[in-house]
């Protein structure tokens, strides 16, 4: 199943999109539905962990997914195999026909599509696709040597991802992408357990993670951190850093969508019916877009149904511009469809973090969040604590290390409380795992809400 | 409040059931009571495959013959289906299948792992070939040494989840049906504007070899329901919805018939429409009483996480995190969890419990073990690779049997097995607990959860709040949350439930590691009284 790449010696991971068609045409050749669609997924995962300055697991892992959804009239159901011979796809479009039959109407079933037109997006990066476990490996010692030199311990994550993603339906659809994504997270703690640090990065190619740079920033920041004090929990000041603020801008992803909003159960919901688009909900300075052709984090340009995917703006200069509509959604709103964003982007400013911190007369600076969840959706309030690294500022200056905190927070609240932005950055995210590409930049709030001391480090 | 009572007796019905599988909830020792069942059922449970077989053993003899020191092998063929529905109308039924093996070598003392789907004899020689070599390179670059605990070998291990009804006997449309009647009913109740559920089905076939000799078959059932209603004022200004908190079971298809979920459906309906005008929490002290459909998420946070050995080990420090259960050598028989009311095993032997199985992912036999005696803590989680660094503290040699992976294309590594708090030896009711207290809340059902990476500070939420006047249940209160430390919280804990007062409750997705994966967990508990925590209001 490898395939050479256009200009290219190397071989790419995942179905290429000629191997993909004749994949979906064996599917779509068995199927007896009126409606009949496949979405192939395929390629490998790759990943080498460290803890305690040792590689502790590290594996390859390739698959090929495909999920075959049949339909006649309003009675849809969908069945998914990683079995490719003829006999089991058979049986799978068989399965997928039966469980159809026998499922009720669905009164919001909508007919596949046939022919779209897709952005052209090519997300592969050789740089990662061909990276070896032995250059993971090499990457994954640069952690364990830095801390080894700084006498504290290592415990880090790199996994690479590379592969494609296809469609097709019985009405002549078909689409491809080709995509890469990596990822690489550090964790520095000093022997006795009393300081940690962290640092890390995510991207599609490779060639943008640098493997001494996050070695070297999570051992300073654990040695930053060392030595914590006591500070009382409070309405802060807070710089959050890039990977921070990433952790709470993407939390807004979800919950951009029409239809919980008219149907009052949204932030996004309007009194007395209907929704906020138009409204000027935040500061003037927020402004959010998902582009599947953003470089270094491109995007699938369709969505799961074959639904087309562009660069959509969902809020402009602090202004609701847009919600997400399922197809369904938008014939009874007489409003084009709309598929909800998978990257993200939040506009920045030219402020760097230094910069950021000397305007700060008394404040928190924040490294990053863990163990985020949900308190409230009417207002997309969340709870969590801070982690490895978080800092008081006096005068413009970084002057003490100080205790974790518990936060309940709203985040539209914080939307509203900006006081200024910096450069926008891909982050990773707070598993370390390869996600949808998240590009923020560090934010200055106001009244950030600290409500408990976390006494872990 | 009718439909509630109604509601309890069939939930006490259920329990009973449960308990005459075996004594579920009371302390089941290494060697208890389930010896019996276990091997009636590894009599009845299938047996290996025939090609599978063939090719387990070529992966661990090509691996063992490209270096390895310990190889084992998984062929996991994973089912699972999911049927969901909005109001009266379906939203999905899609079923799944991933079928793989996954090879797992030890060269030195570093591991490689590599895992496909392709399950062709060359495929297989050279996937186990790509383990071993992905080990060496580890090795090469950072040699270590990894002894493993022994274990004995299981020549022909059968297991099967004990069940009545396979769920992939029955149709989507008789799931679906069954939802529908549960979204009418709640539907009935004024005020209740939308409802979801959803039924998921799991059935994993697991093939284990190991290069120590053992060769185990075994089938693990998985039900989980769920239902969500939801009440939306009359200016769309405000949005209450109550979950129903159903247990997951390991189990088949006649525990989810067996709830009742149309009956009960009105009850959380009228609940959702009841926090939409309740009031507002009045933030400070409260004492609590947690039902066990809510304190079974505050055990598996603060208890379940904090007693796995590989985090104080360091293991976790870059994600899930470490714990504040450690070092091993000052913790162990030291560290004081609670008071002596408080007792608390680890298990993979609990019928119906999630992360039951007849053996880990290592060979190593489902144990029951104390983690938490009369208040102190006594022992951790470990697997074959772990247990070595605590063996002289515990005096335990062998595994507990923790380890686990989510499927054929992922690395065993330490998983949480079921951690349980006892219940009173003597029968004490609800109504006894909440009698005890004239300033409280009584907590069901699992809300929103966040804890720290060393297990310290929580933040839990709930379903339904009730507000506790003079020993009696008085009237519902909303946003509530309560946050405390974990030892602080634990050694409040003033007041258990007896034995008629436990039940199982528990997650199909609890993610650790990286790449994180998920696993299915219970965790068994009495009702339990906790005095002078913290309570937040959230909204």
């Amino acid at each position: 199943m490898l395939q050479q790449s256009a200009g290219s010696n190397q071989k790419r991971h995942g179905l290429a999109a000629a191997e993909a068609r004749q994949l979906c045409e064996r599917v779509l050749k068995f199927s007896r539905a009126e409606n009949a669609r496949v979405n192939v997924s395929s390629g490998i995962t790759g990943s080498t962990r460290t803890a305690a300055n040792r590689v502790t697991t590290s594996g390859i892992t390739d698959d090929i997914t495909v999920q075959i959804t049949s339909a006649f009239g309003k009675r849809a159901a969908s069945t998914d195999t990683n079995r490719l011979d003829d006999a089991s796809l058979e049986r799978a479009v068989r399965q997928s026909e039966e469980l159809a039959r026998i499922s009720p109407e669905n009164p919001e079933y909508l007919p596949e599509f046939g022919p779209q037109t897709y952005t052209a997006v090519d997300g592969y990066y050789d740089s990662t696709g061909n990276l070896t476990t032995e250059s993971r490996a090499q990457a994954a010692t640069l952690g364990i040597k830095a801390a080894n030199a700084a006498r504290a311990v290592a415990s880090g994550y790199i996994e690479v991802q590379a592969g494609s993603v296809a469609i097709a339906t019985s009405k002549g659809l078909f689409g491809h992408f080709y995509r890469t994504g990596t990822s690489s997270t550090l964790t520095v703690r000093t022997s006795d357990g009393l300081s940690s640090g962290w640092a890390g990065a995510q991207a599609a190619d490779w060639k943008n993670v640098d493997s001494e740079r996050i070695a070297d920033d999570a051992v300073r920041k654990c040695q930053e951190w060392r030595g914590k004090t006591a500070l009382e929990p409070g309405k802060y000041l807070a710089v959050l850093e890039p990977v921070a603020a990433g952790m709470l801008i993407g939390l807004l992803r979800g919950a951009f969508d029409a239809r919980s909003a008219d149907e009052g159960r949204s932030f996004f919901s309007k009194p007395g019916g209907g929704n906020r688009i138009s409204e000027k909900l935040f500061d003037s300075r927020v402004t959010l877009v998902s582009d599947p052709a953003e470089k270094n984090a491109e995007a699938a340009p369709f969505n799961n149904g074959g639904l087309p995917i562009g660069r959509e703006v969902w809020v402009q200069n602090g202004e609701l511009k847009a919600l997400a509509y399922s197809r369904f959604w938008a014939q009874k709103q007489s409003v084009a469809p709309r598929s909800a964003p998978n990257n993200l982007k939040m506009s920045g400013g030219d402020a760097s973090l230094e910069e950021m911190i000397k305007s700060v007369n008394r404040g928190i600076l924040i490294t990053r969040f863990f163990y985020i969840r949900s308190t409230n959706p009417r207002t997309i309030a969340y709870t969590g604590v801070t982690r490895d690294g978080t800092f008081l500022i006096e005068n413009g200056r970084v002057t003490r290390p100080v205790n974790n905190f518990r936060f309940n927070q709203s985040i539209t609240e914080m939307l509203s409380n900006i006081q200024a932005l910096g450069r926008p950055m891909r982050v990773a995210g707070e598993d370390g795992t390869v996600g949808a590409g998240l590009i923020v930049p560090p934010i200055l709030v106001r009244d950030f809400n600290l409500t408990s001391v976390s006494d872990a480090v | 409040m009718r439909d509630r009572e109604k509601t309890n007796a069939i939930g006490r019905r259920e329990f009973v059931r449960l308990a005459g599988l075996a004594s579920a909830g009371v302390a089941v020792t290494p060697a208890g009571g389930l010896e019996p069942l276990l091997a009636l059922q590894q009599s009845s449970a299938p047996g290996p495959d025939a090609g599978e077989k063939e090719l387990v053993l070529r992966a661990i003899d090509a691996a063992k013959s490209a270096g390895a020191a310990y190889a084992d092998a998984r062929i996991t063929r994973l089912t699972s289906e999911f049927v969901s529905t909005r109001e009266q109308q379906l939203t999905g039924v899609n079923r799944g299948e991933r079928y793989g093996i996954g090879i797992r070598a030890l060269v030195g003392g570093s591991w490689g792992f590599a895992a496909t789907r392709d399950l062709t004899n060359d495929a297989v020689t050279r996937t186990a070939r790509e383990a071993v070599a992905i080990g060496a390179a580890n090795d090469k670059v950072n040699p270590v040494k990894t002894p493993l605990a022994p274990v004995k070998k299981v020549a022909d291990g059968r297991w099967i989840t004990p069940h009545e009804v396979d769920p992939f006997t029955v149709s989507a449309e008789q799931k679906a049906d069954l939802l529908f009647k549960t979204n009418a009913s709640a539907l009935r109740v004024k005020g209740v504007q939308f409802v979801s559920s959803s039924v998921s089905s799991v059935k994993e076939s697991k093939l284990l070899a190991t290069t120590d000799g053992s060769l185990i078959q075994q089938t693990f059932l998985r039900m989980l329901a769920n239902v969500d209603v939801t009440a939306v004022s009359g200016d769309n200004s405000d949005s209450q919805t109550r979950n129903a908190s159903i247990p997951p079971m390991g189990r088949g298809w006649e525990y989810v018939v067996g709830l009742d979920m149309p009956e009960s459906a009105s009850r959380w309906a009228e609940e959702a429409v009841l926090k939409l005008s309740a009031p507002k929490v009045e933030p400070g002290l409260w004492d609590l009483v947690l039902h066990p459909s809510h304190l079974w998420l505050t055990i598996h946070e603060s208890i379940g996480h904090s007693t796995e050995l590989d985090r104080a080990r360091g293991y976790e420090a870059n994600y899930a995190g470490t714990t504040f259960v450690g070092p091993p050598e000052k913790a162990l028989n030291n560290l004081r969890f609670g008071k002596e009311l408080m007792n608390v095993n680890g298990n993979r032997t609990e019928p119906g419990a999630l992360a039951t199985v007849g053996w880990d992912d290592e060979a190593v036999p489902g144990r029951s073990w104390r983690i938490i005696d009369k208040g102190l803590f006594v022992n951790y989680q470990t697997t074959r690779e772990l247990v070595g660094w605590i063996s002289d503290l515990t005096h335990d040699r062998e595994s507990h049997g923790c380890a686990y992976a989510e499927g054929w294309w992922a690395i065993p590594f330490p998983r949480m097995p079921n951690v349980s708090l006892m219940p009173n030896s003597k029968d004490v009711s609800e109504e006894e607990v909440i009698a005890e207290t004239k300033h409280g809340i009584f907590i069901e059902g699992d809300g929103s959860y966040s804890i720290d990476q060393q297990r310290y500070n929580f933040q839990f939420g709930g379903q339904a709040f009730w507000e506790i006047k003079d020993g009696k249940r008085f009237r519902m209160l909303r946003d509530v949350a309560y946050q405390s430390r974990t030892l602080d919280f634990w050694n409040s804990m003033a007041l258990v439930g007896g034995q008629k007062t436990y039940a199982l409750g528990g997650t199909f997705s609890d993610g650790k590691g990286q790449p994180s994966q998920s696993s299915s967990v219970s965790h068994g508990c009495p009702v339990a009284l906790f005095r002078n925590i913290n309570v937040l209001r959230t909204a």
